[in-house]
C-alpha cells in the first residue's frame, strides 16, 4: 500500500497531477483545484491509501507538482 | 497643473501591506484573490471572504481597489473566476485587472471596470483602441520607452479613444520593483524547468540564480563571477519622474506583492511624495537623493532605469537577493496598549531591544508603525535594555494590538 497525502488549500489549478495519475485525480470545477479522489480530509491535509499499482503514476504527480503539495509514502505491510 | 492627480497604486499582499499603502499615501491598492494571480505562489493571498471587509475598508478611506485576476485561465478556472468577478461587483472593487480574454470579456458583460495587465504586453495604439471596448485603463507593456508612451497618450486624445464609460482611455505604467528578464509574462522558463508555470503565477525566478557556462566541446566550466546575467536590477523611475509624468502619464504602479509592509509603505510614501513635488513645481535633484536613501533602505536588487529612457538594455545585477542598507529582525508581540498614559506591552521572545534603537510595529489593524524605542521599562523599574524572555513596557504614542509584531531596524553591513 501507499498513502497519498495532498494539501488542497495551496493547489493553484495547473492540471499535472490530472495528466499524469487520472485515475487518481480530478479538477473540480466549483474552484479550480484538483480533488485526491477517495481522500480524506483533516485540516486541510487530504490522505488516501492505495494499491501499489498507483505508486508510479502518483509519484511522478508528485513529482511535477509545482507547489510541492503532493506527497507519497510506502507504508510497510 | 492644479486640477491634476497622480495616482499612486500600491501592492497589498497581506492586510498588514494594506495598511503601510494607505499610511504611505496610497491612492489605490491592487491584491490577489485565490490562486488566479500573478503571485499564486508568492505572496498569502487573499480569499473570497476577504473581498467584503476588503472592499468596505477601502472604500471607507477613499481608496480605490483592484484586484489582479491576469493569469491564463483554463476552463477548469471558468467558474471560480466568475465567481471572483461577480463578488467583486457585489462588494463595490474598483476594477478587474485582467489579461486573458474570459475574464475581460465577462467583467465588461456585467458592466465590472477591466484594466488591461501588462500580461497583454500592450505596445500600440491600435491594441487600445481595440481593449477600450472592454477597458477603462491600459497597463502598458513594461517594455516601451517614454516616448514610445508619450505618443500613445497623445493619440489616445487625437482620436478621442474612450472606455465603455465614455471617459478616454487611461494610461497606467510600473514605476517601481522587480523587473521581468522576459517581455513580461513571454518567460517559460520556469514552467520548462520545474512544471511551475509563471503564468500561473508560480515563477521560481530561475533568472535570479547564479549559473556555470560549460564548453560542450571538452566540457570545460565557466563560473560567471560577480554577475546575475539574466537578473535584472529592480526599475526605478523616482529620478527621472518628471519626465514619466510630463508623458501624461496618471497612474503609478508599484510592484510588489510579495514584499513586506514596510517596502510597501516606503516606496508608497517616496513616490507619493515626488508626485506631489512635481505637482507643486518643487520637483528637485535634492529630493531626488533623499528618495534614492529612503527606497535603497528597503529590500531591492540595485536599481536602473527600465527601459523607459530608452538607452541601455538589460541592467543585470550582481547579487543574489537584496541590496537593502537596513533589515529588520524579529523581537517580539505585543500583549497589550494603556491609551490612557499610552504604554505599550510586549514579550521579547528573542534578541534585545535598548531605549534608542529603530523599530517598526505590524499588525493586521495597525499597518506599520516606525518609531524609535522610547522609555523602556522591567518590572515597573525603568531599564536601558531589555533581553530575550523580558515582558516589558514602553512608551509609545500610537496604538498596538495583541499579537502585533515587534522588530528592530538595523543597518547592514
Amino acid at each position: 500500500m501507499i498513502q497519498i497525502t495532498y494539501q488542497r488549500g495551496k493547489c493553484i489549478g495547473c492540471n499535472y497531477c490530472i495528466e499524469l495519475a487520472p485515475d487518481r485525480w480530478r479538477m473540480n470545477k466549483k474552484d479550480g483545484r484538483s480533488l485526491l479522489l477517495g481522500a480524506k480530509n483533516k485540516k486541510g491535509f487530504y490522505t488516501v491509501k492505495v494499491n501499489d499499482t498507483e505508486y508510479e503514476a502518483n509519484k511522478a504527480s508528485a513529482k511535477v507538482c509545482p507547489m510541492k503539495i503532493i506527497h507519497i509514502n510506502k507504508l510497510n505491510k | 497643473m492644479k486640477n491634476r492627480t497622480i495616482e499612486i497604486m500600491a501592492p497589498a499582499g497581506s492586510w498588514q501591506s494594506l495598511q503601510a499603502a494607505i499610511q504611505g499615501g496610497a491612492n489605490s491598492i491592487y491584491f490577489g484573490i485565490e490562486q488566479l494571480n500573478m503571485r499564486a505562489k508568492s505572496s498569502n493571498n487573499f480569499t473570497l471572504k476577504d473581498l467584503v471587509e476588503i472592499a468596505e475598508f477601502c472604500n471607507k478611506n477613499n481608496i480605490k481597489t483592484y484586484i489582479t485576476l491576469n493569469t491564463i485561465i483554463y476552463d477548469h478556472d471558468l467558474i471560480l473566476m466568475k465567481k471572483i468577478v461577480d463578488t467583486a461587483k457585489q462588494t463595490g472593487i474598483t476594477a478587474i485587472i485582467a489579461s486573458d480574454q474570459a475574464v475581460i470579456s465577462y467583467a465588461a458583460s456585467i458592466n465590472m471596470e477591466v484594466h488591461i495587465s501588462t500580461q497583454t504586453n500592450i505596445t500600440n495604439i491600435e491594441a487600445i483602441r481595440f481593449f477600450a471596448k472592454f477597458a477603462e485603463v491600459v497597463i502598458l507593456s513594461r517594455e516601451l520607452s517614454l516616448l514610445q508612451i508619450k505618443e500613445i497618450i497623445k493619440e489616445i486624445e487625437k482620436q478621442q479613444i474612450k472606455g465603455p464609460s465614455g471617459n478616454l482611455v487611461q494610461i497606467e505604467i510600473f514605476a517601481h520593483g522587480a523587473l521581468c528578464m522576459a517581455v513580461s509574462g513571454k518567460c517559460y522558463m520556469s514552467l520548462h524547468t520545474a512544471n511551475s508555470s509563471a503564468n500561473r503565477g508560480a515563477c521560481i525566478q530561475n533568472c535570479r540564480k547564479t549559473y556555470t557556462v560549460i564548453d560542450k566541446e571538452d566540457g570545460h566550466q565557466f563560473d560567471i563571477d560577480n554577475e546575475y546575467i539574466i537578473s535584472p536590477k529592480d526599475l526605478c523611475t523616482i529620478g527621472f519622474l518628471d519626465q514619466v509624468l510630463d508623458s501624461g502619464i496618471n497612474i503609478l504602479k508599484i510592484e510588489g506583492r510579495g514584499r513586506s509592509p514596510e517596502y510597501v509603505k516606503t516606496t508608497t510614501q517616496s513616490y507619493r511624495e515626488a508626485a506631489d513635488a512635481y505637482l507643486e513645481g518643487t520637483y528637485n535633484k535634492e529630493k531626488v537623493k533623499g528618495w534614492i536613501n529612503k527606497l535603497e533602505s528597503v529590500y531591492n536588487r540595485g536599481f536602473w532605469d527600465g527601459y523607459y529612457l530608452g538607452q541601455k538594455l538589460g541592467e543585470w545585477t550582481g547579487i543574489h537577493g537584496s541590496k537593502a542598507t537596513k533589515q529588520k529582525i524579529y523581537l517580539g508581540k505585543a500583549k497589550n496598549y494603556f491609551a490612557k498614559i499610552q504604554v505599550a506591552e510586549f514579550d521579547l521572545e528573542t534578541e534585545h531591544l535598548k531605549e534608542g534603537d529603530n523599530i517598526i510595529i505590524t499588525g493586521r489593524t495597525t499597518g506599520i508603525i516606525e518609531t524609535v524605542a522610547g522609555e523602556i521599562r522591567l518590572n515597573d523599574k525603568q531599564v536601558e535594555s531589555v533581553r530575550k524572555g523580558d515582558n516589558f513596557s514602553m512608551r509609545l504614542d500610537q496604538i498596538v494590538r495583541p499579537n502585533d509584531k515587534l522588530y528592530k531596524i538595523v543597518n547592514i553591513k
